[in-house]
């Protein structure tokens, strides 16, 4: 019976098994977290769905096409695709620096006619993938190898690098953070770990003579942002100043002095955490935030129940996505980390970082759907 | 097949070391959550302690203390033209503004108001959805265009009045605008790119040149934005001003524009569907007219601008927009024979003493070109400039080939832009066998030196072009077009053509003959003023060929008109250029244009006029006033 199970070959799931597997309270979820950053937006803009709140809603719906037709396709394609998608997305970061456009002091967005995308964003996709392919791939005896650590160490570096040279701070970091974390649930040994933490010690004065001055401004200005009220510590100050002035309940929808007087930056897009908390108060970013670990906590018990390590990975690794970029923006946004311009995932304004989170839900809810199908050794063929 | 030894029970067991490492990822997975909670915990603690803890240290930041930075938009840089008459300048706008939270009552507000300034019932509705429909602490606009009356007033009433606000803005007026329109140009938001460019552009009230010379020199004349650091209350009232940057103005420009003489050719040119005109001092190189028409009011499109008026004159079939003087291409036509007349004599291949006979017909091989008009024998270089035979120029184009047509073409200043501050200038064409090569990866052929040497073929050029080749034929310098004058400009000392003042002599007598001899083109066009002549050349330039001919409607099958001249012939001082598009032929059409526009400036001496760049500041205000008064 044990041996009959283990050998099945994973029947081949038509749609509507799949529409049956899917995980839909944990779409409603994503719906959700989704509506509250459109009334956001539709604050934001005093009171109007112009001109953020109406295209948000339209990304939105892209987005849930796209999350559809990557959680109802075979996961093979993925397993398969893995490795090419992550070549791609290495390759266009390459020709970021030469064909690239230039916004704002840094190339990161290649043009394509009239629209233009990140291929930074791609690659946070496509290293997600690869790197679970590589550990589905690796025979679990061979996880304490010191060599075995070679290929994931260099997925996660070269994309790193280029985005260092960007340059782009968070996006580094972000790779950094993911891959590292990836990793971990792999199973790498804690002494790895351990000893990563030593060199980054060892290595940060160096890593600090390498930042751009306004990157150093930044990190400067976080740790005292009285400074320079007028200059890079103005949106600390200012957002720090809206936060506290919602207290517990807020100042109300559509009443925020702070954000509706523009004393805050951008606040329709890394800042719009501060201008909701500015309106709802305490109250409303705790709903905010819970419903966003709720959404972790699906993800998580969905990566357990996954049978494959692929699929564990896929899902763990998008699990480990979202957190990033919403511990990384509050932290900021709160005044806890430096400002280094990482979007709140969902809410804010923006179709890249709204499309690249629903690509990675659409992942989850495949590894999801696919729960149960296993790899056989020959599907996997070689390191490539 | 997979191996079942490992399965069985009582084997010797290897470990299973993929069940361990699915339980090492449940395991490495509720830790990694558990560090998710709590650091998601560490946000709340921060949350906790900003909004809750410290809530009324922010909240009495947030109400009490708020400081807000304003930029003050420059005011632009003026524009005038030679003689001092203004041609762009920005006015004063002052507006009146509410904003909804702070008012007591919005209608009462307005009923108060309304005692100063006339409030319709338009724009009352306007006001009231305004507020309803957006967050209350957005100003809304009530009314612009105020008086200094009112605006005092209002100001003075204002700490009564809670949520009125005032301000000053500035919009861009222009004068002489519909012939100015092209060569000035006009302004206009800044578009989302120029804004991540420079943050500034998103000041209210900022704008950016779109077009002209206003597009030109930007930069110059927008100047640079002032801040002012208020200390603001609750209400969003100043309570104390912290300090201040003035903002610096833009600086002005004065053109080489003779704006009466721009007013005249425009007039003259309306009776034509589209068509240009271009007027150069030939000593200094200034553009003293430069008229297109169609043309536009730039006043249109700066100010309480009508989206329809606006998609009226974009969509024009015969686009308004666009410069015809700098930005029309057109075949040359006859015009470029001078060319050809100066290239062949270059090359030696024509002398003055060679006579041609035109059968009407040019044969060469297989290929037949023909003339406008069977000329009969006797046709020297003299006669066929005077009568445009085509025959002649077929023949001394052959004998000197392309190459060197060309370059003599590009020594005469055709088939280049101008850097003389107007922007987006065509290039037109000036084809040589390497240009072929290049463009079409096509070797170069024999019948097509033939018809370029009557500007015809490839050949293209704009009329400014034409000018400034027509002045550098009548003084033998290598003129360039100059748009803005400048205090203490040098006399410019153009270098002296590398051509043969002897082959030039001989030319300009052709032009000579082609207005003021008998069978000569434009005799018609000769003129009217005692002991004054002009030289020039008509050209009717072919739209028609074997690719396009059954595309095209009447109206653009027919011929384009031009003319070039210069006058007075034995003391040249200005050279102008014409073309009428599909306006017939070039002596009928474009001649008598630049006859009444060349009358015009001979007349009142448009390039003697007082040039206003030398005056200092203080003069430029008197001289201002007594020609504001006149114009």
């Amino acid at each position: 019976m044990k041996m009959l199970f283990a050998q099945a070959p994973a029947a081949k799931l038509d749609l509507a098994k799949k529409l049956l597997l899917l995980n839909w309270p944990f779409l409603a979820l994503i719906t959700a977290i989704v509506l509250v950053g459109v009334a956001a937006l539709y604050s934001v803009a005093g009171g109007s769905f112009d001109p953020w709140a109406s295209r948000q809603v339209m990304r939105y719906c892209f987005g849930l096409a796209l999350l559809f037709a990557i959680a109802f396709s075979d996961i093979r394609w993925w397993l398969k695709g893995a490795y090419p998608l992550f070549l791609l997305a290495l390759g266009l970061m390459v020709l970021v620096p030469f064909i690239g456009v230039e916004s704002g002091g840094a190339r990161r967005w290649l043009g394509v006619g009239e629209m233009s995308f990140q291929p930074s964003e791609m690659m946070k996709i496509a290293l997600v993938l690869a790197i679970a392919r590589y550990y589905q791939w690796l025979p679990p005896e061979k996880i304490w190898r010191p060599d075995a650590l070679i290929p994931p160490l260099l997925m996660i570096g070269v994309p790193a690098l280029l985005a260092l040279l960007q340059p782009d701070l968070g996006t580094a970091a972000l790779f950094a953070i993911i891959g590292a974390g990836m990793m971990f649930l792999a199973g790498v040994s804690w002494f790895y770990f351990g000893g990563a933490i030593v060199a980054v010690v060892v290595a940060l004065p160096y890593a600090w003579e390498m930042l751009h001055d306004y990157q150093k401004q930044r990190v400067l200005t976080f740790f005292d942002p009285h400074t320079d009220p007028l200059g890079s510590g103005y949106h600390i100050l200012q957002s720090k100043i809206a936060i506290g002035s919602g207290g517990l309940s807020g100042k109300g929808f559509m009443n925020g002095t702070q954000a509706q007087l523009n004393f805050l930056p951008e606040k329709h897009t890394d800042f719009i955490f501060t201008m909701f908390s500015e309106e709802m108060g305490f109250v409303g970013a705790m709903i905010l935030l819970a419903l966003y670990l709720l959404a972790l906590v699906f993800i998580t018990f969905m990566a357990l129940r996954c049978r494959s390590m692929f699929a564990k990975l896929v899902a763990g690794g998008m699990g480990l996505t979202l957190f990033a970029y919403v511990f990384i923006n509050v932290a900021m946004v709160t005044g806890l980390m430096p400002v280094v311009g990482v979007p709140l995932p969902l809410v804010s304004y923006g179709g890249t970082s709204m499309l690249t989170m629903m690509i990675g839900f659409g992942f989850v809810l495949n590894a999801h759907v696919n729960r149960r199908v296993t790899f056989r050794q020959s599907e996997l063929g070689g390191l490539w | 097949m997979r191996r079942p030894k490992a399965l069985h029970y009582g084997a010797k067991k290897k470990p299973d070391y993929a069940r361990k490492q699915s339980y090492r990822f449940s395991r490495r997975a509720l830790l990694v959550g558990g560090a998710q909670v709590g650091l998601f915990g560490l946000l709340g603690w921060r949350l906790h302690q900003l909004q809750i803890r410290e809530a009324s240290d922010y909240r009495l930041l947030s109400d009490e203390n708020r400081l807000m930075i304003q930029l003050s938009a420059p005011s632009r840089g003026s524009i005038r033209d030679r003689t001092g008459a203004m041609l762009a300048e920005d006015k004063e706008n002052l507006r009146l503004l509410v904003v909804p939270a702070f008012c007591k009552s919005l209608p009462d507000t307005l009923d108060r108001l309304s005692r100063i300034v006339t409030i319709s019932r338009a724009t009352r509705d306007r006001v009231m959805r305004a507020a309803a429909r957006q967050s209350g602490y957005y100003p809304v606009l009530v009314a612009e265009g105020l008086t200094w009356r009112q605006f005092a007033l209002l100001n003075v009433l204002a700490p009564q009045i809670p949520g009125l606000q005032t301000d000053r803005s500035a919009f861009r007026r222009y004068h002489h605008a519909r012939p100015m329109a092209h060569l000035v140009g006009y302004v206009g938001m800044a578009g989302k790119e120029e804004v991540d460019l420079d943050p500034v552009m998103r000041l209210p009230g900022f704008r950016a040149g779109r077009a002209g010379v206003e597009k030109t020199f930007d930069e110059q004349l927008r100047g640079t934005p002032g801040t002012q650091q208020y200390e603001v209350d609750a209400r969003g009232r100043v309570v104390r001003e912290l300090g201040s940057t003035p903002s610096t103005p833009g600086k002005d420009l004065v053109l080489s524009i003779d704006h009466h003489l721009q007013a005249v050719a425009q007039e003259r040119l309306k009776e034509h569907r589209v068509a240009s005109v271009v007027v150069l001092d030939v000593e200094t190189g200034a553009i003293l007219a430069l008229a297109s028409t169609p043309t536009f009011d730039p006043n249109d499109v700066v100010f309480k601008v009508d989206p329809k008026a606006w998609s009226r004159i974009a969509r024009d079939r015969d686009q308004p927009l666009q410069n015809r003087a700098i930005r029309g291409q057109y075949p040359p036509g006859s015009t470029f024979k001078v060319v050809t007349a100066l290239a062949g004599l270059h090359a030696g291949v024509i002398d003055t003493r060679e006579t041609m006979r035109c059968p009407g017909v040019y044969t060469m091989g297989r290929a037949r070109f023909r003339c406008w008009k069977a000329h009969g024998g006797g046709i020297d270089i003299h006669e066929a400039l005077k009568q445009s035979c085509d025959v002649y120029f077929y023949e001394t184009a052959k004998r000197m080939g392309i190459n060197h047509l060309a370059s003599v073409s590009r020594h005469l200043g055709l088939g280049r832009v101008y850097d003389c501050g107007l922007p987006e200038q065509k290039e037109g064409i000036i084809p040589d066998v390497a240009w072929k090569r290049a463009r079409f990866m096509q070797p170069w052929y024999g019948g097509e030196t033939v018809i370029a040497g009557i500007g015809q073929g490839f050949v293209s050029s704009t009329p400014l072009q034409l000018a400034v080749m027509t002045a550098r034929v009548a003084t033998g310098r290598a003129v360039l077009p100059k748009l803005v004058l400048t205090p203490d400009d040098p006399k410019p000392d153009w270098p002296e053509l590398e051509l043969d003042p002897k082959h030039l002599e001989i030319v300009r007598k052709g032009m000579f003959g082609v207005v003021n001899e008998p069978r000569g083109t434009a005799r018609r066009s000769a003129l009217k003023i005692p002991g004054v002549t002009m030289a020039g050349k008509t050209g009717t330039s072919q739209v028609v060929n074997a690719h396009n001919e059954h595309k095209l409607s009447a109206y653009e099958r027919e011929t384009h008109a031009l003319f070039i001249g210069y006058a007075p012939f034995d003391n040249p001082r200005y050279a102008a250029a014409c073309c009428v598009e599909h306006g017939g032929g070039g002596s009928s059409a474009a001649a008598p244009i630049v006859k009444d526009v060349m009358t015009e400036a001979l007349l009142n001496d448009s390039a003697r006029a007082p040039v206003f760049a030398g005056l200092s500041r203080d003069e430029v205000a008197n001289q201002v006033a007594v020609v504001g008064d006149g114009g």
